[in-house]
């Protein structure tokens, strides 16, 4: 059974966000799993907005392909989202949209909602209209009106105890009109527990996971879609006793980064792919100079602006490819908001461990999807510095700290400015023990051997991929970074049409420990790569490290992430056929829910 | 604390004879001594170039960044470390032209520290093109057939930009570029120091006696640096009498808190000296439930 599905469509700036995140919070305060997802244009006013709020009682991972109830906020809603609505779904609709002009299903219900009416006798004002339509969806899903009351309450405190109120009586009238008026939908949802959980995005669980490994400093030029981690770091900066800059443009972002780290500080930046492209001669001068530093980088489709609203997974070789020369760095792909959390630690230790970046891999799907979910495990984290050098022995007079002494792990002593006898240079240039700049042929070669000396003891830290459902299936899921939130809803999908299938999961991409790599995919019968871009990235860097391929690759790079619902299908296609046929699928949303009135001849 | 010979590092100077920078490397080794700053506590940064060189010259920390980017890495050392002497330096390439963004935004955050520019109106380390104070008509590798381009003009960017101490020097004249440093270094705030510094390889023009001839000292002018109108005067003077009279010294100064002081999670322990041993993040937890 599919989980239960509400969308939310307006016009763009109508505020969506907002009204699709209370539905999604009193679903959460209610011990319900939720998922939450946002779809938006790069335009502030006038196009379409969606939000999609998929709950369940059993594990949620993914937004779905259908809704069981769509809020039409304007006519573009209806239009948009009205053929994705299951069979004896609801669409509630703002009374002023004429419905019937798009010559609506007969398989569904049509609630017509009297906005104006009921924010007139609530005494609300008209930009509560949301608020009415969220009450009439929570009444429609038979869920009980107090938990909206208390999120209406967080969500407009700030704004005074008069917005509270008319939100309130707003979302009441909503809900009491639909529990009069709208008959006969026959789902229904109910809180299941009062343990309190939190609801946040992917962006979010980075910043937190950051923050509990003491990063201090957090630097930034905005970029959708990582902007919302700029957002929480500043409205939160004093409470968490941080400090974050906005800089003049990427390029100042990273060098800040580097240098705080320099410092002593914890720091990250944050930005998309197009913000990193300016970051990346800075990344190598982190390599370089071995001064840590970590980046977030949440991807969205590209080359160039590209489509700056929408998601892709094509930034796996740019991360690992960024920037002139040859260096190491570790790059983490989570794929939930758990893993958000405890990479985003674990990255701090990688980076002060190695002295190098380190790349923690979103994109706008993981990055901006929200999630209820319990509080992270914080019993794992561990605060690794590496070696930070104090207490030093008086340098003899005129001469310097040996800040790249040759060292068989390839890790030097670090000192931090402030500390007596470490002075040193860090340098971009080439440089011998001392920071010296170099260009003797042998102190090269010496350079360059104890940066990737590192690689031994790191790639020990690196565990393999993580194995999700049955031991032994007939057919594998691979997948890496977000793209483990449909695969694993797609799981049961495919176990009902008969399939058996399990998912190999990377959320570390690099470095590849190939013994891992190779144990686990050893085990697989038939393989299918699901990636989120044109040309199989892992499916390439596993060719190149591990030596492994795999029988199919399903990819999709329209601008959304894939739903189980399609992996499912296609998988489930490949099996009837008894995995035979071309090796390359290619999907995408031609038919479904594409946000272009032109193509419906308007 | 430290004399002038143990900031040396024994180390080969890779200048050509009779480089300007080592005007500047003496003035900047004069101050530090004569301001008492341990070396531990000090910290050179520098972009790219002939300039970028200077923190391998100093016995204290430095950080030889990439070209045009010592002022964000400076930037982030001291809010960072709030306990350390930050100066950041570079050449007229480096800061007023592939990191003149950064030039333009230290401005108005007035971080505590110094940015020492070596102008020498030319690229030296690249081998003779261009800069962007290089004057009307010059010729070089990259203007064959003179410049065309308006000189960039520091001073004035600076006064307007919102910079707090805003000088030049001349690497000809040592005892006054030093005070000119010691200044920087004490006043609370940005504060630049351009120094007019010649290239005795690359700039055929702008010699140590063409500077020599020209140059004047403003104090001894009776300039107040606290007038802003006088100071945007003066910092036009060089271009408007068609560089006949270039003043060196104080132009501008004046006290706006710092960048930093706005700060509260910094006001009483610099953030490096924040515990990380175990971060409480349970508010965090709440506001997202």
């Amino acid at each position: 059974m599919l989980a239960f599905s509400i969308k939310i469509g307006a016009q763009a700036g109508a505020g969506v966000m907002v009204t699709g995140r209370s539905l999604a919070k009193c679903f959460t305060r209610g011990g319900l799993n939720v998922v939450a997802y946002p779809e938006y244009p790069s335009i502030i006013r006038g196009g379409h907005n969606s939000y999609q709020v998929v709950v369940s009682d059993k594990p949620v991972h993914s937004p779905l392909m259908h809704s069981d109830i769509v809020v039409a906020l304007n006519q573009d809603a209806v239009l948009f989202h009205k053929d994705s609505l299951s069979k004896g779904g609801a669409l509630i609709y703002d009374s002023r949209i004429d419905a019937q002009k798009f010559k609506p299903r007969k398989d569904i219900l049509l609630f017509r909602l009297p906005i104006e009416d009921l924010l007139a006798k609530s005494g609300a004002t008209a930009k509560m209209a949301n608020t009415v339509a969220l009450g009439a969806a929570l009444a429609v899903s038979g869920y009980p009106f107090g938990l909206l009351e208390t999120v209406l309450r967080d969500e407009f405190t700030r704004k005074g105890e008069n917005i509270v109120r008319e939100n309130i009586s707003a979302a009441r009238a909503g809900y009491d009109h639909a529990k009069a008026d709208f008959k006969g939908f026959g789902k229904s949802l109910k809180p299941a527990s009062d343990k309190r959980k939190i609801f946040l995005e992917g962006n979010e669980a980075v910043a937190l996971g950051a923050v509990k490994a003491g990063m201090k400093f957090y630097v930034a030029y905005p970029m959708t879609p990582a902007s919302t981690l700029l957002h929480y770091f500043c409205e939160n900066d004093r409470k968490l006793d941080i400090v974050v800059k906005q800089t003049e443009d990427e390029i100042a972002a990273m060098n800040y980064a580097v240098g705080a780290n320099f410092a002593g500080v914890r720091a990250m930046t944050g930005t998309s792919g197009g913000g990193f492209s300016l970051m990346v001669e800075a990344l190598g001068m982190a390599a370089e100079s071995e001064t840590p530093v970590v980046v977030t980088l949440v991807s969205r489709p590209g080359p160039g602006t590209c489509m700056p609203t929408w998601t892709e997974q094509a930034e796996l070789r740019f991360a690992l490819h960024a920037s002139q020369g040859e260096f190491l760095r570790v790059i983490l792909a989570p794929g939930d908001v758990d893993e958000c959390f405890n990479l985003a630690w674990r990255a701090f230790n990688f980076a002060d461990k190695y002295q190098m970046p380190v790349i923690i891999l979103l994109d706008k799907f993981l990055g901006e999807s929200t999630f209820s979910t319990e509080r992270f495990d914080e019993s794992k984290v561990k605060i690794e510095r590496g070696k930070i050098a104090k207490d030093l022995p008086e340098l003899p007079p005129n001469t310097r700290f040996r800040r790249y002494a040759l060292s068989a792990d390839g890790v030097s002593a670090r000192p931090l400015p402030g500390e007596p006898e470490g002075m040193h240079v860090a340098t971009s240039y080439e440089h011998d023990e001392t920071g010296y700049s170099s260009e003797d042929f042998s102190v090269r070669k010496a350079q360059v051997d104890k940066r990737m000396a590192k690689l031994d003891a790191l790639v020990k830290e690196i565990p393999g991929p993580a194995l999700y459902g049955r031991k032994t299936a007939d057919v594998t899921l691979v997948c890496w970074g977000s793209q483990k939130l449909p695969c694993l809803d797609s799981l049961e999908m495919l176990a009902e049409k008969g399939v058996t299938a399990n998912l190999l999961h990377f959320s570390y991409l690099f470095p590849v420990n190939v013994k891992e790599v190779q144990k686990a995919l050893a085990k697989c019968k038939k393989t299918v790569l699901v990636e989120n871009n044109a040309t199989a990235q892992l499916a390439g860097l596993l060719k190149e490290y591990a030596d492994a391929g795999f029988d199919f690759h399903l990819l999709k790079y329209d601008g959304r992430q894939f739903f189980p619902e399609q992996i499912a299908g296609e998988v489930a296609k490949l099996a009837e056929k008894g995995f035979k046929g071309r090796k390359e699928i290619r999907i995408g949303d031609a038919d479904y829910e594409y946000y272009n009135t032109q193509r419906y001849g308007l | 604390m430290a004399t002038v010979e143990e900031l040396g590092v024994k180390q080969r100077v890779q200048w050509c004879p009779g480089c300007g920078n080592m005007g500047v490397l003496a003035a900047l080794k004069g101050a530090l001594a004569e301001l008492g700053l341990n070396r531990h506590e000090t910290v050179i940064v520098s972009g790219i170039g002939c300039s970028g060189k200077m923190p391998h010259y100093l016995g204290t920390y430095g950080f030889e960044s990439l070209h045009g980017r010592s002022l964000p890495v400076a930037s982030a050392i001291k809010l960072a470390n709030t306990g350390l002497t930050v100066i950041a330096e570079g050449g007229d390439g480096d800061g007023y032209g592939i990191g003149v963004q950064h030039f333009v935004h230290i401005m108005r955050r007035n971080y505590d520290l110094t940015y020492i520019v070596h102008d020498n109106q030319v690229y030296g380390l690249t081998t003779g093109q261009a800069a962007p104070t290089a004057l009307l008509g010059m010729k070089t590798k990259t203007t064959p057939w003179g410049v065309v381009e308006t000189p960039f003009n520091p001073i004035s960017t600076a006064i307007n930009g919102g910079a707090t101490y805003v000088a030049r020097g001349f690497a000809g004249d040592i005892p006054h570029l030093k005070e000119l440093i010691k200044g920087a270094i004490t006043h609370k705030g940005f504060a630049l120091v351009d120094v007019l510094q010649p290239c005795v390889t690359f700039n055929y023009l702008n010699t140590y006696q063409w500077f020599q001839e020209r140059v004047y000292k403003l104090e001894a002018a009776g300039h107040d640096p606290k007038d802003r109108a006088a100071a945007m005067e003066k910092a036009m003077e060089d271009s408007k009498s068609d560089y006949k009279k270039v003043p060196i010294g104080l132009f501008y100064k004046e006290e706006r808190p710092t960048y930093e002081e706005t700060l509260p999670q910094i006001k009483d322990t610099p953030l490096v000296k924040h515990d990380i041993s175990n971060v409480d993040i349970s508010t965090a937890y709440e506001d997202l439930e």
